[in-house]
């Protein structure tokens, strides 16, 4: 029977993931993805506890906005991205280091 | 439904900004010549009716749970909206895309259209009462922030800021995230006050959990008010983006920022007696708060010391002020809480004032950097006398408001009993360490010899103004400091029912 730790163990397994892709990778899209991974170890709690531990729906509801921030704030981020690209011809996060002191 | 029109009436400042934002969209894409001069007065109406309709809520003395429990109206959150609606009409009015070199050419309807949004959702986030709303507030004033410092197209500082700024925006939101994931799942409720409700009856669950889900909030507002360790975005977000940019990011998401930290520990995770907060549950999260504050004020002001860019320079004094500003948390009463309140006030008027000078030296010399700043009492000298007041303020050297924010934090701090001193003298001692960059610039200001073959600076008639308004914000409150002392104590009033 598949039950609540299963999904937590599944959701810090994500956890860990997106933090150890932010840590190690330098191109910015695969950064961008880690966080996807971050944002959506959350969701995988917020439905999770839902369904298992508090019985309300407040936490589906949750999931669900966070889904469309998480979309909002890529798009911005890959606009972000793509300017940095045009600018310095490297997607490479290491290349961005004129401000510093 | 009549919960909808109660809920409407309590959310007109919200309401008039959404309406301006949606206006000043619309008049600048179907706009000819005159578009630019339409949406900045658009948008300064829009703010004054906002700022107006706070103050109303503030004087009712406004309190409710409105649209189900999603946001709360009180009189401590309408002071917030205060500030940070008056902090957006100081930006839009003071600081113009005439005076900013960076904005020339810019477009300003997107500009106008984006403080305005920036604007409403710290409005929003001041209000928050639910842990949904907390983060969609935190996202947006995030997001708006990340395109408003990558306002300059073209600009390699600019988008690398706007790139940092980004990844650790996402990288600390998505971590409180998982925090308030956790606190969902040891409460079963979003709801502050129900959260506050089930931790009132002794923690459920594995302590560890509440730990770890604290821990993970904290980075989230650590990172909205640039404290030490989620401050590294700070400095370089400062230099990167146009200085009203930089203005308004120094204080208003700042602002927002210890609005929902109040409400969230206050009002989460203690109760409101008397006087006193009561700490329901067993988190000890006061320490952190100390440590945290007493690394940020520390690190802000040695890290400034040896600055020579202005923007830098005021990135790390403005981490500094968040460390003293958080010792109005860590006291936990109504006096830290309204010390918090005046710090605030003081600091909008300080630091607004500060960068008014530094974006006027930039509009005539084109330069940050405080090597060029030499010769400029003989230059400007009425400029330099304004700057030395803002200087002298964030110092706190009485009888300036700078002096009267410390004043109270430090009070606060010494009023929790003896166990606290060593915390208030740390605080001294940094002031001390500050008072040596901030005096660095006026020397240089002041008394370094250079730029003998440069002309005088012509300010505009309208920058002159400006400079003399925020040196009398600066220097006037004392004289009527009982009424303003009142009013933060009256302010200080939360909403903790449903």
């Amino acid at each position: 029977m598949i039950g609540l730790s299963h999904y937590l163990i599944v959701s810090a397994a994500l956890l860990s993931l997106g933090i150890l892709g932010l840590l190690t990778r330098r191109n910015a899209v695969n950064v961008l993805m880690s966080i996807e991974l971050i944002l959506n170890s959350a969701n995988v709690n917020l439905v999770a506890f839902s369904r298992f531990g508090a019985g309300n729906l407040d936490g589906q509801v949750f999931a669900v906005f966070v889904i469309v921030v998480a979309a909002a704030e890529v798009a911005v981020a890959l606009a972000i991205v793509l300017t940095m690209y045009r600018l310095r011809r490297t997607p490479n996060l290491d290349d961005a280091d004129i401000l510093r002191g | 439904m009549e919960e909808v029109l109660r809920s409407l009436g309590l959310f007109k400042p919200e309401i008039a900004l959404t309406a301006g934002l949606l206006l000043v969209v619309i008049v600048d894409s179907i706009g000819g010549a005159w578009r630019n001069g339409a949406v900045r007065i658009l948008s300064i109406a829009t703010l004054a009716v906002a700022l107006g309709y706070a103050v109303e809520l503030q004087v009712a003395g406004a309190q409710g749970a409105i649209f189900s429990g999603m946001l709360t109206v009180d009189p401590l959150g309408s002071f917030f909206k205060i500030i940070l609606v008056l902090a957006s009409l100081l930006i839009i009015t003071a600081f113009t895309f005439r005076a900013a070199r960076e904005l020339h050419g810019l477009g300003q309807g997107e500009f106008h259209a984006l403080i305005l949004a920036l604007t409403l959702s710290n409005l929003l986030l001041a209000g928050a009462n639910d842990i949904v709303m907390l983060y969609l507030a935190l996202e947006m004033v995030s997001i708006t922030s990340y395109v408003m410092v990558a306002y300059l197209k073209g600009d390699r500082m600019s988008n690398e800021a706007s790139l940092k700024y980004l990844l650790f925006g996402a990288v600390s939101t998505g971590g409180m995230l998982y925090g308030l994931s956790l606190l969902y799942g040891l409460t079963g409720t979003t709801s502050l006050p129900g959260i506050r409700e089930v931790l009132a009856t002794g923690v459920p669950g594995p302590q560890l959990a509440l730990y770890l889900a604290t821990l993970l909030i904290v980075v989230g507002f650590g990172f909205k008010i640039a404290a030490v360790p989620f401050h590294f975005w700070c400095p370089d977000v400062y230099q990167g983006a146009a200085t009203p940019v930089t203005a308004l990011l120094s204080v208003a998401p700042k602002a927002a920022g210890f609005g929902i930290a109040v409400r969230f520990f206050f009002g989460t995770f203690a109760v409101p007696v008397t006087g006193t907060w009561d700490l329901s549950g067993v988190i000890d999260w006061q320490l952190l708060l100390v440590v945290i504050s007493v690394a940020t004020m520390t690190l802000g002001n040695v890290a400034a010391l040896t600055q020579n860019n202005m923007k830098r320079l005021l990135a790390y004094s403005s981490i500094a002020h968040a460390g003293y500003i958080l010792m109005g948390i860590v006291a936990l009463s109504d006096v830290g809480a309204r010390s918090l309140l005046i710090y605030l006030f003081a600091y909008l008027f300080m630091n607004l004032g500060a960068f008014l000078v530094v974006t006027l030296v930039h509009l005539h010399d084109g330069t940050f950097d405080l090597r060029d700043y030499p010769g400029l009492y003989r230059r400007a000298p009425l400029l330099t006398l304004a700057m030395g007041l803002f200087m002298l303020s964030l110092i706190g050297i009485p009888p300036l408001v700078g002096f009267l924010g410390k004043l109270y934090v430090f009070g606060a701090v010494v009023n929790m009993g003896s166990g606290y001193y060593w915390y208030a003298a740390v605080g001294a001692v940094n002031a001390a360490i500050a008072g040596f960059y901030y005096l660095r610039v006026l020397k240089v200001m002041f008394i370094d010899a250079g730029n003998e073959d440069k002309p005088p600076l012509k300010l505009a008639f309208v920058d002159r103004a400006w400079l003399l308004f925020f040196a009398a914000a600066n220097l006037l409150p004392v004289l009527f400091w009982s009424r303003i002392d009142e009013w933060a104590r009256g302010a200080v009033v939360l909403y903790t029912g449903r």
